[in-house]
C-alpha cells in the first residue's frame, strides 16, 4: 500500500467544506483521546461542551459576545490581509478605540443624546489613528508593518496604563487604577438577559456587507486584490500603492477600534487595563480560515469564538486547566490548517 | 564595580534568550519558513531544561533534553509547512499555543520547587576585569555558547556553500531547486535548528535566569525575537546587536524612573526604540531593499 | 487488487459521507442540550446504575440533616504562578479538606470579560452556593452577578463594593511591612533601602509607606527608593529594577511581584560577588530561593478567612440579606497574614545577632534592641486589640504636608485610598 500526495485539478466548493469538517472530526477524535488520557469520558465532555456551547441562548450568546469584537477585528484585517498589508497591530487599535471612546463618556461635554454616536466615531478615529504611524511607514518607505504594528500593541497598553494610573484614575473608585464607571447614556444597550450589546453587533453585520460590497463591486476593491497578488504589477499599472496600502490600514485600525468601543460602553462601561483579553491577535486565526472574505470570516469568528467558550465551559464543568484548553485550541488549529493542504492535494491509496 | 559594567553585566544575561531564539529564527526564516511558534517553543524548553536538572542533577543533560524537544516541537511545525504546505502563519500560532498549553499542564506539580543546581558564570581571567566590556567574560556558559555560535553561523552563511544554498532556497526556491538543492531538505534542517535554539533559549530562562518553573515565564521573549528576527536583518552578527540594545533598553528604563517621566511611558522605551531604528534602518538602507526573504512564509510547491 | 486505483468518484463521496457524519454528531449534541439534561455518563453498567441509586437516596437523606456548600473559586491568573493565585489556591485545598460538608471548585486565568459567563456556568452547571471572586479585576463582574443570582452569596477579595449577598474580604500585609522596615532600617549600611512596587494601586503605596514607616522608627537617615514595574508579574523587570537599584547603592529591598525572583538576584549577587543585599520573602515562602540573604517576609494565609467565611456560611450567621457590611480587613490577629521568611521562620538566623546589636531609643519602651523591638511590635498588633499601628501621626508626605495629625490613628477609609508617599520615600506614587 502506498499513499500518493497528488494534486487536485479541480475541486467543488462542497468538496472544500467537506474537507474542511473532517478535518474538524479528525482533530475532535484526537482531543477525544486526550480527554480519555485525562481520565475524562470523552463522550460525557463533548456533550456537556456542545450543549453548553450550543445547546442553550447562554451559551450561544457567550458565542455572539466574544464573536463581536473578535469579528470586527478580523473583518478589517481581511481587509488589510488581502492587500498583504500585515496588520498585527489589531489588539492596539481596539485599546485606542476604547481610550478615544472613554474620552468622550467622561471627559467632552457634548450632549447626551450625541454620546453615543460620538462614541463610535471616536473609536474608528482612535483606532484609524493607531494604525495611521505603521501605514504611512510601510507605504512611504516599506518598512516591515509587522514589527511596527506589533510594537504598537505595547506601547498602546503602556499609554492605557499611564491613563489609568494618572490623569484619568476614578474619582469614586478608592485610588484604584480604574476610571469612573460610563454615565448610563454612554452606556450601549444590551439584548436582555444576555450581554450582547446589539448597536456594536448591528455595526458588525453591516460592515460585513459593506466592506464584501467594496471587495467585490468597487474599483478599490479590485485595486486591493491586485495589490496582493503582485505590487510591483499593480503599481506599474497606475494603482495608487501608496494611497491604497495607507487607506487599507487606516480602515483595518478603525474597524478595530470599533470593538474597543463596544469593549468598553457594551461590556466593562468602564476602562480598565484589561480591556482586551487578547482578541486583537485572536481575531488573526478567523481571517487567515475564512480566506479573507469578510461573510466567511465571519462565520470563522463565530468558530474560534466557540473555542473559547467552549474552553471556558470545559474549565467549569469538567474542571480542565487552561494550559489543557490551549493545548486543545493548538490541535484543532493544526487540523484544520492541514485541510487546508487537502484541498489542494487529495489522498490516494494505491493498493498494489 | 561601577554602574555600567554592573548593568551591563545584567543585561547580557537578560538579552541572552531573545539572542538564542533570534538566531534559531534567522535561519529558519533565511530557508524562507516563518515560525511564530517560538513562545511556545521556548516555555517547553523551559520546563524541561528546569524539569531535567530537576531530577537528573546534571547540566549537560537539561541543555541537552531542551534542545531535543526544541526540534521535537518545531518539526510539527515543519512538516505542516514543508511537506503539507499549509499556512505557516496559523500553523506557527497553533505550535505557540500548544507549547504554552503543553508546558502549564506538565508543570503543574513542579511551581516553586527551587532549584539550587543553575548555570553557573565562569569568569575568564584578565579580561573580565576591563571597565564594562569586562561584562562580556563574567558570564555562564550559554552566554558564551550564544556568542560564539552567532559568529559561526554568520560564518556559515555567507561564506560557505551550505549557508549560500540556505539564502538561496529563501530567495528563490524554484531555482534553487533547478540547480539541484534539495529545497524540502534545507527548509527542514533550517526549522529542526531553529527549533534547537528556541528550546535553548527557553531552558536559559529555567536554569540561569529565574531558575525554577513557573507558569508563564517566557513572558512574550518569543513574540519579541520576531521582531528582532526583522530587526537584525537576518543576520546573525546583528543579531547580537539588537538583542543586546533590545535587553539594555529594557533594562535601563529602571535606571530612568526617579527622572521624573511616567513609568509607563518609560515602559515604552524598547518598543519605541525598535520602531524607530526599524525605520531608520529600512529608510537608509532603502537602495539596498531591507526587506525579508522572498520566499518567506510560501510553501515550495514544486510544478 | 492489483494497480487498480479508486476513482475520483469514490473519494467524492467519502468526503461527503464524513461531512454527514459530523453534521449528524453536531445535531446529536445540540439536540442533546437543548434537553437541558445531560446524563453523567450513559456507559455505566446495570450494576453501577444501582449503586449509584443506592448513593442518591443515601445522600439525600443526609443532605436533609446537613446542607452541602458548594463553593466556587474564581481566579484570575493559573493555579501555577506561585504567588497571589497559588496562595488561594493551597487555602482552597485546605478548608475543603477541613470541612466535609464542602465541595470546592476552581476556575483558573479567567479574564475580566469572561467572568461574568464563568459565574453564570458555575451557577448552572455545578449549583454552587458561594463564589469567591479572587481578584479586584472581577469587582464589576461581581457586583453585576450578585444582583442577577441573588440566592448566592459572593465573595469579592481586595475590591470595596458590597451589596446583600456580596461581602469583601482582603488579608493585608501592612503590619508585616512595618516590621520588615524595622529591620531594613536596622540591617542597611549605605542607608539607601528600594521598594520594587507591581502596580501604583492604594494597597501597594500602602504596603510601601507602612515599610517607610519602619525603616524611619530605627533609622531616620535612610531613605526607600522606589522603582515601578507596572505589572503584578514581571520577573525579569523585577531583576532588572533591583539591578538599578543596587547598582544606585541600595543594600535591602522589599518587593510586591508575583514570583522569587529578586529573591534569586540577591542570592546570585551574593553567591558570586560576596555583595550582601537584604531582602524579604513577599506572598509565599522564599526561604529556601536564599537562605543568604533572606531577613524575613510577608506570609499569607488566606485559608483563615476562607474557613471563617464558609463556617459562618454553614451556621447560618451569614445568608444572601446581609453581607452589607461584611468586610474584612484582617491581618495578624486574625492570623491571616504571618511575619517570616518561611513558615515558622520570623527572622532567619542568620541575621539575628545583627539585629540584637543595634539599639534605638524608643519614647515608650526607652533603649531598645531592635530585636527586641520587632517582638514587642508584632505582639502589640497581634492582640485582640491592637495597641500599636504604625499609621500612627505624626505622618508627614513627602512635600512636607502632615497627612496624619500627632496621635491620630489613621482610619480604614484613608489607609484603603492611600495615594500618597511618606517623606522618606522617594518615587512618585503615580507611577
Amino acid at each position: 500500500m502506498r499513499v500518493k500526495l497528488e494534486k487536485r485539478v479541480q475541486i467543488s466548493k462542497y468538496e472544500i467544506i467537506a474537507v474542511r469538517i473532517a478535518s474538524i472530526v479528525l482533530a475532535l477524535l484526537s482531543i477525544g483521546l486526550l480527554f480519555i488520557v485525562s481520565g475524562i469520558d470523552p463522550f460525557y465532555a463533548y456533550s456537556v461542551i456542545l450543549s453548553g456551547v450550543f445547546g442553550s441562548t447562554f451559551g450561544i450568546s457567550e458565542v455572539i459576545v466574544k464573536s463581536i469584537p473578535i469579528g470586527l477585528c478580523s473583518l478589517g484585517l481581511s481587509l488589510a490581509y488581502t492587500a498583504k498589508v500585515w496588520n498585527i497591530g489589531s489588539d492596539g487599535q481596539l485599546i485606542m478605540g476604547a481610550i478615544f471612546a472613554t474620552w468622550v463618556a467622561l471627559f467632552s461635554n457634548f450632549p447626551q443624546v450625541l454620546i453615543l454616536p460620538s462614541m463610535f466615531l471616536a473609536g474608528f478615529i482612535g483606532g484609524l489613528v493607531w494604525a495611521t504611524v505603521p501605514a504611512f511607514l510601510k507605504s512611504k518607505y516599506n518598512v516591515n508593518e509587522v514589527i511596527v504594528t506589533l510594537m504598537m500593541n505595547y506601547i498602546s497598553l503602556n499609554l492605557l496604563d499611564y491613563l489609568l494610573s494618572g490623569p484619568w484614575r476614578g474619582h469614586g473608585v478608592f485610588n484604584y487604577p480604574i476610571t469612573d464607571e460610563f454615565p448610563k447614556f454612554a452606556r450601549l444597550p444590551s439584548i436582555p438577559g444576555t450581554r450582547i450589546h446589539y448597536p456594536t453587533l448591528i455595526l458588525l453585520i453591516l460592515l460585513t456587507f459593506l466592506i464584501l460590497f467594496v471587495m467585490n463591486r468597487t474599483k478599490f476593491g479590485l485595486e486591493i486584490k491586485a495589490m496582493g497578488d503582485n505590487l510591483e504589477a499593480a503599481r506599474i499599472s497606475g494603482i495608487d500603492t501608496f494611497k491604497n496600502s495607507l487607506i487599507v490600514m487606516m480602515i483595518s485600525g478603525g474597524l478595530a477600534g470599533i470593538a474597543g468601543v463596544g469593549e468598553a460602553a457594551g461590556i466593562q462601561y468602564r476602562l480598565i487595563r484589561n480591556i482586551s483579553p487578547g482578541y486583537g491577535y485572536s481575531a488573526i486565526i478567523p481571517a487567515w480560515i475564512g480566506g479573507f472574505n469578510p461573510v466567511v470570516v465571519l462565520v470563522a469568528s463565530l468558530f474560534v469564538s466557540a473555542l473559547f467558550v467552549g474552553g471556558n465551559i470545559a474549565k467549569v464543568s469538567l474542571g480542565l486547566s487552561y494550559g489543557l484548553i490551549n493545548v486543545f485550541n493548538g490541535v484543532i488549529l493544526i487540523f484544520l490548517i492541514s485541510s487546508e493542504y487537502l484541498v489542494g492535494y487529495r489522498v490516494r491509496i494505491e493498493w498494489t | 564595580m561601577d554602574i555600567v559594567t554592573s548593568l551591563l553585566l545584567e543585561s547580557i544575561k537578560a538579552s541572552t534568550p531573545l539572542l538564542l531564539a533570534t538566531l534559531g529564527e534567522i535561519y529558519t526564516e533565511r530557508s524562507g519558513i516563518l515560525n511564530l511558534g517560538i513562545e511556545g517553543i521556548m516555555a517547553i524548553g523551559a520546563f524541561t531544561g528546569f524539569f531535567v536538572a530537576y531530577t537528573t542533577r546534571s547540566l549537560p543533560l537539561s541543555l541537552l533534553a531542551a534542545a531535543t524537544i526544541g526540534i521535537l516541537l518545531s518539526s510539527l511545525h515543519a512538516i505542516s509547512s514543508i511537506t503539507f504546505k499549509a499556512n505557516q502563519t496559523v500553523s506557527g500560532l497553533a505550535l505557540a499555543m500548544l507549547g504554552l498549553g503543553i508546558s502549564s499542564v506538565a508543570g503543574s506539580k513542579y511551581v516553586g520547587l527551587p532549584l539550587t543546581l543553575t548555570l553557573q558564570p565562569i569568569r575568564i581571567p584578565y579580561l573580565a576585569s576591563v571597565p564594562i566590556a569586562g561584562a562580556f567574560f563574567n558570564q555562564d556558559f550559554l552566554v558564551y555558547f550564544s556568542l560564539i555560535l552567532s559568529i559561526f553561523m554568520w560564518f556559515f552563511l555567507n561564506r560557505t556553500k551550505y549557508g549560500l544554498q540556505i539564502i538561496a532556497v529563501g530567495e528563490n526556491p524554484s531555482a534553487a531547486d533547478a540547480s539541484g538543492i534539495n529545497v524540502e531538505l534545507v527548509r527542514y534542517l533550517c526549522t529542526l535548528f531553529g527549533g534547537a535554539l528556541e528550546g535553548l533559549a527557553g531552558a536559559y530562562i529555567s536554569l540561569a535566569y529565574l531558575p525554577g518553573w513557573i507558569d508563564g515565564m517566557t513572558q512574550g521573549r518569543g513574540w519579541i525575537a520576531i521582531a528582532l528576527t526583522v530587526l537584525s536583518l537576518w543576520d546573525p552578527l546583528k543579531g547580537i546587536l539588537v538583542a543586546l540594545a533590545f535587553g539594555s533598553i529594557d533594562a535601563l528604563q529602571y535606571v530612568l524612573q526617579p527622572y521624573g517621566i511616567p513609568v509607563s511611558l518609560l515602559n515604552s522605551l524598547p518598543y519605541v526604540v525598535t520602531i524607530v531604528v526599524m525605520a531608520v534602518a529600512t529608510i537608509l538602507l532603502a537602495k539596498r531593499r531591507v526587506r525579508p526573504p522572498s520566499a518567506l512564509g510560501t510553501p515550495y510547491i514544486r510544478e | 487488487m492489483s494497480g487498480k486505483i479508486k476513482s475520483k468518484k469514490g473519494y467524492s463521496r467519502l468526503t461527503v459521507a464524513l461531512a454527514a457524519g459530523v453534521i449528524i454528531a453536531l445535531i446529536a449534541g445540540y439536540i442533546l442540550g437543548s434537553l437541558g439534561k445531560v446524563p453523567e455518563s450513559n456507559y455505566y453498567s446495570l450494576q453501577q446504575q444501582y449503586q449509584n441509586l443506592t448513593a442518591l437516596v443515601q445522600n439525600l437523606t443526609a443532605s436533609v440533616q446537613a446542607q452541602k456548600i458548594r463553593a466556587a473559586f474564581i481566579y484570575v491568573g493559573p493555579v501555577g504562578d506561585y504567588g497571589w493565585t497559588n496562595a488561594h489556591d493551597v487555602a482552597r485545598r485546605y478548608v475543603q479538606n477541613l470541612f466535609p460538608w464542602l465541595e470546592t471548585f476552581y476556575v483558573e486565568s479567567v479574564s475580566a470579560a469572561d467572568a461574568p459567563a464563568v459565574i453564570d456556568s458555575l451557577i448552572a452547571q455545578k449549583k454552587v452556593n458561594v463564589v469567591f471572586t479572587t481578584s479586584f479585576d472581577f469587582m464589576d463582574a461581581t457586583v453585576e452577578e450578585a444582583k442577577k443570582h441573588p440566592d448566592v452569596i459572593f465573595f469579592h477579595c481586595s475590591g470595596y463594593k458590597r451589596d446583600k449577598n456580596l461581602g469583601t474580604y482582603f488579608a493585608e500585609l501592612y503590619q508585616l511591612y512595618y516590621l520588615n522596615g524595622l529591620m531594613a532600617g536596622a540591617l542597611t549600611k549605605t542607608n539607601k533601602i528600594g521598594y520594587v512596587g507591581a502596580y501604583p494601586t492604594p494597597e501597594v503605596i500602602r504596603h510601601i509607606n507602612a515599610f517607610a514607616l519602619g525603616v524611619k522608627a530605627v533609622n531616620p537617615n535612610a531613605k526607600v527608593y522606589v522603582r515601578w514595574l507596572m505589572a503584578w508579574y514581571n520577573p525579569d523587570g523585577a531583576r532588572q529594577a533591583a539591578q538599578a537599584l543596587v547598582s544606585e547603592g541600595v543594600d535591602a529591598i522589599a518587593y510586591t511581584e508575583d514570583s522569587p525572583a529578586i529573591i534569586q538576584f540577591a542570592e546570585e549577587q551574593y553567591k558570586t560577588t560576596g555583595k550582601m543585599i537584604y531582602v524579604f520573602s513577599h506572598y509565599s515562602p522564599m526561604y529556601d530561593y536564599g537562605p543568604d540573604v533572606v531577613v524575613s517576609g510577608e506570609l499569607v494565609n488566606w485559608g483563615v478567612i476562607y474557613e471563617d467565611i464558609l463556617m459562618k456560611i454553614k451556621e447560618g450567621v451569614y445568608n444572601n440579606t446581609n453581607l452589607q457590611n461584611v468586610d474584612y480587613w484582617w491581618m495578624l490577629k486574625e492570623g491571616a497574614v504571618e511575619l517570616g521568611a518561611k513558615f515558622g521562620m520570623p527572622i532567619n538566623p542568620k541575621f539575628v545577632n545583627a539585629l540584637k546589636g543595634k539599639f534605638v531609643q524608643d519614647p515608650t519602651l526607652g533603649n531598645i534592641s531592635i530585636y527586641d523591638l520587632i517582638f514587642v511590635r508584632l505582639n502589640q498588633m497581634s492582640e485582640e486589640t491592637v495597641t500599636f499601628d504604625p499609621f500612627t501621626g505624626p505622618i508627614k508626605a513627602q512635600n512636607g504636608t502632615v497627612m496624619i495629625p500627632t496621635g491620630v490613628r489613621a482610619g480604614h477609609d484613608t489607609l484603603w485610598s492611600l495615594n500618597w508617599f511618606v517623606d522618606n520615600v522617594v518615587g512618585s506614587p503615580t507611577g
